[in-house]
């Protein structure tokens, strides 16, 4: 299987997901990946399809996107973002939308996620990937949104 | 896979849960007595992980798990 190239949804720095303050995604207990963290300030940011496919889940916090090779990648807005109930989020797909890598998906605002105490570091994971399969992850570094984040090679 | 009735055992059973939500690939509930959850029947009936924090339990299930939420609620 080729690799499926995962991009960035979301412009930031780039953080390995054993800094993100959630265990269930620093232990990788949903799968492997990466996470974006906005810059400081930042103001509505649309947040990406990180692959092409289907919409399989759209909350207004997080989604799922399933690509043909049958990888689904989950994009989580936020930690424990849930909390909000949707609140400063906007979704621009249903479930079941085909969507391109790089369109917009949700559209939030990092700096009032902050504002409520909250993270804003985003979860970039293919779903039931084993640990640690996302080699090479250039930590530290920023990224716009729609450039490479990893490749997965299943 | 787990089924919503292995949840509700290896939660301590419907009347140890106070509360149960489906948030994309993990159920998070609140339980009466934490020492009542059985993580290793949980793992065994197919959740990827437990997360514990005094009577906050996530259960990591996957995909599902908004509709595996469900499933449990009905038998609370």
């Amino acid at each position: 299987m080729s690799p499926v190239q995962v991009l960035a949804p979301l412009a930031g720095t780039l953080v390995g997901l054993a800094d993100v303050p959630d265990p269930v995604f620093a232990e990788q207990l949903v799968g492997a990946g990466a996470a974006v963290e906005p810059a400081a300030g930042a103001g509505r940011t649309a947040v990406c399809a990180p692959v092409a496919g289907t919409v399989v889940k759209a909350h207004p916090h997080a989604f799922i996107v399933q690509h043909e090779s049958g990888a689904a990648v989950l994009v989580h807005v936020g930690i424990d973002t849930v909390k909000l109930a949707g609140e400063g989020f906007e979704r621009h797909v249903d479930e079941g939308a085909v969507v391109a890598a790089g369109d917009p998906v949700v559209t939030f605002d990092p700096t009032a996620v902050r504002g409520r105490g909250l993270s804003a570091v985003t979860p970039v994971v293919v779903l039931d990937s084993a640990p640690d399969s996302v080699p090479g992850l250039r930590t530290g570094q920023d990224v716009d949104a729609g450039e490479p984040l990893y490749a997965w090679e299943g | 896979m787990a089924s919503a009735e292995e949840i509700v055992s290896g939660l301590g059973g419907a009347d140890n849960i106070v509360e149960v939500e489906g948030c994309i690939t993990r159920l998070r509930t609140e339980v009466r007595d934490p020492s009542l959850v059985d993580e290793r029947a949980l793992r065994a009936s197919g959740a990827h992980g437990v997360v514990m924090a005094g009577t906050i339990v996530q259960v990591v299930v996957g995909p599902e798990a908004d509709t595996l939420a469900d499933d449990v609620q009905d038998l609370l």
